[in-house]
């Protein structure tokens, strides 16, 4: 069991050493952060091999005695060191792992670059142990302290050297650090009920009102981890502002795996979850998914594009696991790594993009495809992915989703009645999602090219070769989906379950693969390459750069569009912003209680004369 | 064992005579003498605590024995509460005078600030350590006039009005307290705290007790700073010298407010319910609207010090609970837990915030202002400052792995189990906006674009050692948390604020 130790404790201790090392010898810590990466991958693969078990740790190592200081000092701690290793930790463990050796990889190259952050593979390294000790962690103690760590991290990858990125951080951190107070609540509700603080042993009915507040108050930490509607707006200011690889490492990856994780563990082992929280939850879900993927259409700018999707794509992801039946939750979990892999992939293509034009708005790109074709091409990969396009792997998770959602229509509860609202919900959202992405792909790289962009060079092999992996790892898993990968890495977890619907990935697959050289096929035999080319008929006119119309103007029609309007300048100005609402309230408290404050002193010494008779009035 | 025990109150008392007598004659003499008495104080607690305290000691000033059950001498009572509160007070006194090493210079009269600081640290010492009423408010005296001297050291405008208000407001809790005093003396026929405690617990609690009781709320609650009795505090805290500040927002509102609150109503009233709401709702109070208060302030120091009256009411409703608990019969275990929480957030809050006042002092020091508006972009010029503060900030936020994570942690499931809901929710509330506040002083004075056209050099050695030792600390006693230390040094503490009558079994001796 000592390899449990190591998979935390090493990226922690390494990342520790790393601050140690000067900042010049950049290349030195990357190539450490990548071994110690890879390390841990393996150690993950290890871990996947384990039996289900709960395990505690002794922190006293054995080699000290008993009567020696360390002994009394740290005797007694290990009641605290649960881990918990079931199919499911062992999942996501092994995710992050991948994950982090991916971004290792990518911004080896890329953080040297422009937007340089202080430290940032030792907070790499703490984040990937801190964010492995949160999954296997099995006290909930232990659990809040790795996941605490988590935001303080986040914080750290961004670098605050305006005005823009450092109100970015400072708000991402105190939506994080707040939803984890909130979590401090249930944590202890749950430990005041039943004397434990192990997940593994617990086992709550939804029936009594702590019990409730107890669901609510964790469930609003992993809504905030995983950036779901309404605790989600840090995540488009935080990807807008931030470099690529922390975007593509926290909330595009890790937070998902983390926040989605953890709701599961409520939902599925921890809860009995009853119908008017399925419910609350089933909204909640449909909710994420329309209005990000609203938010995404009207966006210009092309991080924070990728980041309304972000937030969009997690409301499938609660949506199986609030269903809760097998097939529901493998769903959401499936849709989960799906997310993250094509999430990540994305935003690293755009950070690629970002490196080289220096440009992030849609409307100064374009035409980029045969300048930079890997990027090109992996970005084109994930789209289609995250639009839902059979046969990658987002068509094969929500196509899992939409059946659990129509089998969950034969179940008796509130929200089973209205299954055909959820499903009208889930399938408008991917839609919207292919609508924007069409935007996002032919804004950067089709289109006219500017004149600007004609000497450009494919980005470096280290910042290409992660987003190919990922590319195939995306194709791989939709064309193999339902013969090898989710019952081989899901149903380990949520027990056997069979399909509703028919579909055969790789049939299908095969058919798509026999089309496209059947077209190739026709194509290369005909004569459809003699086609006559023309100029477009302008009346006459002189072509002006101004007289074509820019992709992203095609979606002011949404924006102009009645109530739409009204609800986006709402949006806009943060009305629908939990941060920007409580921010209000709370100067607003300030202005109040400050104005009493005038600085007299005769008001002062009436004030201790006044709490001291009002206390006497009250006792004698 | 017992011997040594003055010498927490004569070494810094006589190196606050011999300081100025000497000081004009031999160069750095102030500095060294006070570092090097602290310095020996603060190994002196950790040993006491780490091993050589067994059992409580006791000293009787004159070597008197008590007749026939009744003591005579004054009694200096070294227990683990005692020990606990010195180790903050010393600690931190050690800290912010090595800080003022460096930091002094921009002052005159260096000879009388470390006087009066090592006047201050007797004060307090004999507070916590004294077991005889009149003697603990002379003791008082001592600490709070130091500390009105201090707070108008750079005789300014603003510092000069700071200092009267805080004169003027400090002397009407002393008489406050003067008064209780009197009338326990007048009652009890005595002043010794076990004496007096002995002689309590035979009266059928009255009205006349209960006014006494209002009295030392009222007059202690000022010197903690509790709402209402607030007011003197964000001039005061924000107009002294940076290490004062540290030493009066990190240790004096803990050694001569709460200590004495805590030393009084647990070990020589008997606890009542009504006095335990009240104590538990003025600190509700001061939690909530001292950070209400604190979240709009841009002078950096006035910041801070709403933030301790903010923190210190995390202290006083984790004791305020236990004491209710204890009242009425509830799990004592809880209790436990919940003064344990409130003891640990007080050691806690004497690092985080010392440390925060000394980042203050440092920004003040390189940049001239206090003003959040007027800095921006010091993280590159100023590492050490801004990454003491950083920990320190999220520290006072409760973001692990830092110490006030676990003891805010502690509170709220103290809370919890003792069916305590709305204080659980208004303690994550209010950290809630410590966060955001703290995340506002990092941003505004170290991220954001730099505004300052002239070069700016850190810090120099002593005050980030300070600093750096202080941040340290931040880490060192998350440690706490594992119960093997929490036995060594948080458990003595609690324990003489359970068993509530051992105190004066240990002086009586019966």
């Amino acid at each position: 069991m000592d390899v449990l130790y190591y998979i935390i404790l090493l990226p922690i201790v390494a990342g520790i050493i790393l601050f140690l090392l000067p900042e010049r010898l950049k290349a030195i810590k990357a190539l450490f952060a990548l071994i110690v990466s890879i390390i841990v991958l393996y150690l993950g693969f290890v871990v996947y091999g384990y039996e289900s078990q709960t395990v505690q740790l002794a922190l006293v190592p054995q080699t000290a005695a008993d009567g020696s200081i360390l002994h009394e000092l740290l005797v007694g701690a290990g009641q605290y060191l649960t881990l918990n290793i079931d199919p499911l930790s062992q999942l996501i463990a092994l995710f992050v792992g991948g994950f982090a050796v991916v971004i290792a990889i990518y911004s080896s190259r890329s953080v040297h670059q422009k937007k340089k952050i202080y430290h940032f593979y030792p907070f790499f390294l703490i984040t990937l142990g801190s964010a492995i000790g949160a999954v296997l962690a099995d006290n909930m103690l232990l659990f809040i302290f790795f996941w605490g760590i988590l935001g303080f991290t986040l914080y750290k990858l961004i670098k605050g050297q305006d005005e823009k990125s450092s109100a970015a951080a400072k708000k991402t951190l105190i939506i994080i650090g707040a939803s984890d107070g909130i979590m401090i609540l249930g944590i202890a509700i749950i430990w005041q009920l039943t004397g434990t603080w192990n997940m593994s042993e617990l086992d709550l009915a939804t029936s009594s009102s702590l019990e409730i507040w107890a669901f609510i108050t964790l469930m609003i930490g992993s809504f905030t981890k995983a950036g779901a509607f309404p605790f989600h707006s840090w995540i488009p200011d935080f990807a807008q502002h931030a470099p690529a690889s922390s975007t593509a490492y926290l909330p595009a990856s890790l937070d998902k795996l983390l926040g989605i994780y953890f709701l599961t563990r409520l939902c599925v082992d921890i809860f009995r979850v009853n119908q008017w929280l399925t419910l609350i939850l089933i909204i909640l879900a449909v909710l994420t998914i329309l209005t990000a993927v609203m938010m995404a259409l009207i966006q210009h700018n092309f991080k924070r594009l990728l980041s309304f999707h972000a937030v969009s794509q997690v409301g499938y992801m609660i949506l199986g696991i609030a269903i809760a039946t097998p097939l529901a939750v493998a769903a959401g979990l499936f849709h989960m790594v799906n997310h993250a892999l094509y999430k990540s992939g994305l935003f690293l293509s755009a950070g690629s993009v970002q490196d080289k034009t220096g440009k992030e708005d849609l409307d100064d790109l374009g035409g980029l495809s045969s300048r930079m074709p890997v990027t090109f091409f992996s970005a084109l990969i994930f789209a289609l992915a995250i639009s839902g396009i059979p046969p990658l792997n987002g068509f094969a998770s929500k196509w899992m989703i939409y059946q659990s959602i129509i089998d969950f229509g034969h179940g008796s509860g509130i929200a089973s009645q209205l299954w055909i609202i959820w499903l009208a919900g889930a399938v408008l959202g991917s839609a919207l999602t292919l609508a924007s992405f069409i935007k996002f792909i032919s804004g950067i790289f089709l289109g006219r090219r500017k004149e600007a962009f004609d000497s450009l060079r494919e980005v470096n092999i280290l910042m290409w070769l992660p987003k190919l992996l990922l590319a195939i790892v995306c194709i791989g898993f939709g064309v193999f989906a339902t013969n090898w990968v989710v019952p081989g890495l899901f149903e380990s977890y949520t027990g056997p379950f069979e399909f509703v619907g028919v579909w055969q990935s790789s049939t299908v697959s095969l058919l798509v693969l026999i089309y496209i050289v059947l077209g190739i096929l026709i194509y290369l035999a005909g004569n459809i390459r003699n086609m006559r080319k023309a100029d477009a008929y302008i009346g006459g006119e002189t072509f002006y750069e101004t007289a074509g119309y820019r992709v992203t103007e095609y979606y002011n029609t949404i924006r102009e569009m009645r109530p739409l309007k009204e609800i986006y300048e709402t949006a806009q100005k943060g009305w629908f912003d939990l941060y920007v609402l409580f921010k209000k309230l709370f100067y607003g408290l300030n202005l109040l209680f400050s104005k009493v404050h005038t600085g007299v002193m005769t008001a002062y010494a009436i004030w201790i004369f006044a709490g001291f008779i009002i206390i006497m009035l009250l006792l004698l | 064992m017992s011997s040594l025990v003055p010498l927490y109150v004569i070494l810094p008392l006589a190196s606050a005579f011999l300081i100025p007598v000497f000081g004009r004659l031999v160069k750095g003499f102030q500095k060294a003498l006070l570092t090097l008495v602290l310095l020996f104080l603060t190994i002196l607690t950790f040993h006491l605590i780490f091993g050589g305290l067994k059992e409580p000691v006791t000293y009787q000033v004159g070597g008197w024995s008590p007749v026939e059950g009744i003591p005579i001498a004054i009694y200096l009572v070294l227990d683990g509460l005692s020990a606990f509160t010195l180790l903050i007070v010393n600690l931190i006194g050690l800290l912010a005078t090595f800080f003022a090493i460096s930091y002094i210079k921009r002052y005159t009269a260096q000879n009388n600030f470390f006087a009066l600081l090592s006047l201050m640290i007797a004060g307090m010492n004999g507070v916590v350590l004294t077991g005889d009423m009149f003697n603990m408010y002379v003791f008082l005296e001592i600490a709070v006039i130091a500390s009105y001297a201090l707070v108008a050291f750079g005789i300014e405008k603003t510092e000069l009005e700071a200092s009267f208000k805080y004169q003027v407001l400090g002397g009407i809790a002393s008489l406050l307290i003067l008064l209780a005093i009197g009338m326990l003396y007048w009652k009890t026929g005595t002043l010794n705290l076990a004496d007096i405690s002995g002689i309590l617990k035979e009266e059928p609690p009255d009205l006349f007790l209960t006014f006494t009781q209002i009295l030392l709320i009222s007059g202690f609650g000022m010197k903690a700073a509790m709402i209402p009795f607030h007011a003197w505090l964000p001039d005061a805290h924000s107009s002294a010298p940076a290490p004062i500040s540290a030493m009066l927002s990190g240790v004096l509102i803990k050694a001569v407010g709460i200590y004495a609150l805590l030393r009084l109503f647990f070990n020589m009233f008997a606890l009542t319910y009504e006095i335990s709401l009240v104590i538990t709702v003025i600190g509700a109070l001061s939690m909530v609207i001292g950070v209400f208060l604190a979240i709009g302030q841009w002078d950096l120091k006035r910041l801070l010090a709403y933030h301790s009256i903010s923190q210190m009411g995390y202290v006083v409703i984790a004791v305020g609970m236990g004491m209710i608990l204890m009242v009425q019969g509830g799990d004592r275990s809880v209790a436990a837990l919940a003064i344990a929480g409130g003891l640990f957030h007080m050691i806690n809050h004497a690092v985080f915030k010392g440390l925060l006042f000394l980042n203050a002092g440092a920004i003040e020091y390189v940049t001239g202002t206090r003003n959040l508006k007027m800095m921006g972009g010091l993280f590159k010029s100023l590492p050490v400052t801004s990454t003491t503060s950083l920990g320190a900030s999220l520290s006072i936020s409760g973001i692990p792995p830092f110490n006030g994570f676990f003891s805010k942690l502690i509170i709220i499931v103290a809370a919890i189990k003792g069916e305590f809901y709305l204080l659980a929710i208004l303690a994550v509330l209010v950290s809630i906006v410590t966060l955001a506040s703290f995340m506002k002083f990092q941003r505004y004075a170290f991220f954001n674009k730099s505004t300052f056209s002239k070069k700016i050099r850190e810090v120099p050695f002593a005050m980030s050692l300070s600093m750096v030792v202080l941040v340290v600390l931040c880490l060192a006693l998350s440690l706490l948390i594992f119960p093997g230390v929490r036995e060594v040094m948080l458990t003595p503490a609690v324990d003489v604020l359970m068993e509530t009558s051992n105190y004066a079994t240990i002086i009586t001796g019966m």
